[in-house]
């Protein structure tokens, strides 16, 4: 019994461990050797998905610390990417507040909102309070791929939604 | 239509303060709080240096521990080619190495004259005698917006901000952070990248400025030149902080320059203390 409870418990915590681990890790989605603009920002996904579909399991103070840690690791201001994800994470709990029924179409949409503002609030603070430069077109480029790649994750994250929902302790 | 805007701003305000019956924390405190750290943190504020060194050297450890699996199975299929490469490699580089006997004496020739040369226009070489340590590269994450890597040495070495950072003897960055045991290195194709160039026999000076991809551009090339392909670009030294001659890539015909150095394929590297004094950065 013991086993199962700590099996489910590791299991609602997987999307947090992987949001935490591709911030700290040296894993990166940015594919310039096979194809020079295809990158992709993967926390923005999963924060966008689960903020929206189960916000208890990603929790607002560790989307925070995953942000800080991206920081550190990517070597930017602190508090940037942090702020970043927030973004996206009160967007989506908007939309989960304004509406009954999702589908993926609904999401697909409001996931382009909620990359556009967050980035645009990067691009316009790193450009405007901070020594570094970033380039609009690859900003924009990664914020197309990110919206190309969503309904992948959303089917992945889905399936993996249904295996916490079926938990006997939720 | 005011009801729709009530909506709005029932649900807006709700997204942003309530927390939830599992949530610490309201969106509304970590935005603000992420604000506030931001702008401590870009202005510079004399307590945040040691506590962003500190977190800095914190996290870069973790994160090497985090990113070794990862590295394990790239370096297991790469030791696997190369063994497969290395009997065709060794005939190749024993017919290499002929020729490179054959040019060692022609190079300890021109070095004596260069040397002479140089003694003649009383030179300052002096002030570029190298003073070389070698770090580890800790992380090399990419990014489509920088391009940057940590090694494993910092202030306790004697790192400074603005050291050049080498692979062999190419130049691939230069260090933009220290902390008390790690630095960060902007990669040449950063697009915060300056260093001052010159290649070709008339010995023309430009900018290299990162773009972001892998190839960075020549800049400030004198009116109406063409750049021709295959010409090796060296470091200027007119910045008086890189040495003159490291060897940087070579130019292509769009004006990009190929890097000698991939900074992909960066495990080791040297920082060159050599030229720098604290007081100049």
């Amino acid at each position: 019994m013991l086993h199962y409870r700590s099996t489910r418990k590791l299991i609602n915590l997987g999307p947090v461990i992987l949001l935490y681990y591709l911030s700290i890790s040296e894993i990166d989605t940015y594919f310039e050797n096979y194809f020079e603009i295809l990158s992709f920002n993967i926390q923005l996904i999963i924060i966008y998905f689960w903020s929206l579909k189960r916000p208890q399991v990603i929790g607002n103070g560790n989307i925070f610390f995953a942000g800080l840690i991206n920081d550190t690791v990517m070597g930017i201001p602190l508090g940037l990417s942090s702020l970043s994800y927030l973004i996206v994470s009160l967007v989506a709990t908007y939309i989960k507040n304004m509406t009954v029924n999702t589908s993926i179409t609904t999401d697909w949409f409001t996931f382009l909102i909620a990359i556009c503002l967050s980035n645009l609030t990067v691009l316009i603070l790193l450009n405007n309070f901070s020594d570094l430069s970033v380039s609009f077109i690859e900003m924009s480029y990664n914020t197309f791929f990110s919206l190309i790649f969503y309904p992948f994750f959303w089917f992945f994250f889905n399936l993996y939604n249904t295996i916490i929902t079926t938990g006997k302790n939720v | 239509m005011s009801s729709s805007r009530d909506d709005f701003s029932i649900a807006f305000r709700s997204a942003l303060l309530q927390r939830g019956a599992a949530q610490k924390f309201s969106l509304f405190f970590l935005i603000i709080l992420a604000i506030s750290i931001f702008f401590l943190d870009s202005y510079g504020f004399s307590f945040m240096k040691p506590v962003r060194a500190i977190i800095n050297d914190g996290i870069y450890r973790v994160s090497l521990v985090a990113s070794s699996p990862t590295r394990f199975f790239p370096q297991a299929t790469e030791g696997i080619t190369e063994l497969i490469n290395i009997k065709n490699e060794n005939k190749k580089l024993k017919n290499e190495l002929e020729a490179f006997k054959q040019k060692e004496l022609k190079v300890e020739y021109l070095t004596n004259q260069n040397k002479n040369l140089k003694q003649f226009l009383d030179s300052d070489e002096k002030l570029f005698t190298k003073n070389i340590v070698v770090a580890k590269v800790l992380l090399d994450k990419s990014s489509p917006y920088l391009r940057s890597i940590i090694i494993n040495r910092g202030s306790k070495s004697g790192v400074l901000k603005g050291m050049a950072v080498l692979d062999k003897d190419y130049l691939v960055g230069r260090i933009v952070e220290t902390n008390y045991l790690s630095s960060r290195v902007l990669l040449l194709s950063d697009l915060n990248s300056r260093i001052p160039v010159t290649f070709g026999e008339d010995g023309i000076q430009a900018i290299l400025k990162g773009t972001g991809s892998s190839r960075p551009m020549l800049e400030y090339l004198p009116e109406e030149y063409v750049i021709e392909e295959g010409i090796d670009v060296f470091t200027s030294g007119k910045d008086r902080i890189f040495f003159p001659g490291s060897p940087v890539g070579t130019t292509n015909d769009k004006g990009e320059v190929i890097l000698f150095s991939e900074s992909s394929q960066l495990s080791f590297v040297k920082i060159d203390k050599g030229k720098h004094h604290k007081e100049d950065f």
